[in-house]
């Protein structure tokens, strides 16, 4: 096992390995990572319109100044939608990057390489993003 | 699946039509989103380095370049969250792959009954003349 599945295996995975093999599901990395999307896009799909409509209908952009933000923050259950949002969408997005390396960076070194800097990248804003929610008086 | 060197080349395109497309713009909607969450994390966080150097940077959205690039955030968004739910839709439920073309019909109209009107709302400050610079 040394090349990472590409679509198509995956889906295999999530059928639950060759069809004539396994007649119980296995829940390998790949089941969870299919089941993550599902639910925290589903969740998203709330989290990411109400954020929007919130920051560009409701309220036109230009009004959601440092001001605007200080006023959110003063409640930390808006503090929580938006990490939840930071969060899941973060890593949401970050598992569709990865698919979509899989798919389309077919060697390995290069593979392993692009990885490398997109979750390194991802990661280090991830936390930069929480340490900016939490710490802002 | 023990390959040495690079994974054997599939042609990427695989002929399935109106889900062909719909792959492809849940891919391409996805990234742009991704990309600009990114950039939005590194925005919103100046807040804690100065709230002026914030207003400053966020004064940018407000124009119209950047008006126009958020209709198309919010059409990325639509279009990824419908499309989404009809993944989940075909997942979940067997009749849905038989409906599977009019289900991405859906998709495409919801995306537009919520998208026009919600870009009209962005782009009113530009329409009505009010926007400055």
């Amino acid at each position: 096992m040394t090349s990472t599945p590409s679509t198509d295996e995956r889906r295999l995975a999530v059928a639950g390995g060759a069809p004539a093999r396994a007649r119980r599901p296995r829940q390998n990395f790949e089941t969870w990572s299919w089941f993550f999307m599902r639910v925290s896009g589903l969740v998203l799909v709330f989290l990411a319109l109400v954020h929007f409509a919130l920051t560009h209908i409701i309220n036109d952009v230009v009004e959601t100044d440092a001001a605007f933000v200080a006023e959110r923050w003063d409640n930390p259950l808006w503090r929580l939608f938006d990490w939840s949002l930071l969060a899941l969408a973060l890593f949401h997005g970050l598992n569709g990057v990865r698919w979509s390396i899989d798919d389309y960076v077919r060697s390995p070194a290069w593979r392993a390489g692009v990885k490398a800097v997109v979750y390194t990248g991802s990661g280090i804003l991830f936390a930069y993003g929480t340490f900016t929610i939490v710490t802002f008086a | 699946m023990t390959t040495t060197g690079s994974a054997p080349r599939v042609n990427p395109v695989y002929r399935g039509r109106s889900g062909q497309w719909a792959f492809v713009g849940h891919r391409v909607s996805g990234m742009l989103v991704f990309l600009f969450l990114l950039l939005h994390i590194v925005d919103v966080s100046l807040i804690n380095i100065s709230t002026e150097l914030y207003d400053e940077v966020h004064a940018l959205y407000g124009n119209v370049v950047l008006r126009l690039f958020e209709v198309g955030l919010l059409f990325a968004l639509l279009f990824h969250s419908f499309n989404g739910i009809r993944i989940v839709m075909v997942d979940v439920f067997p009749g849905a792959v038989r409906r599977e073309r009019r289900l991405l019909s859906a998709v495409v109209f919801l995306t537009l009954a919520a998208g026009i009107p919600g870009g009209y709302v962005i782009m009113k400050p530009f329409i009505d003349g009010t926007l400055l610079g």
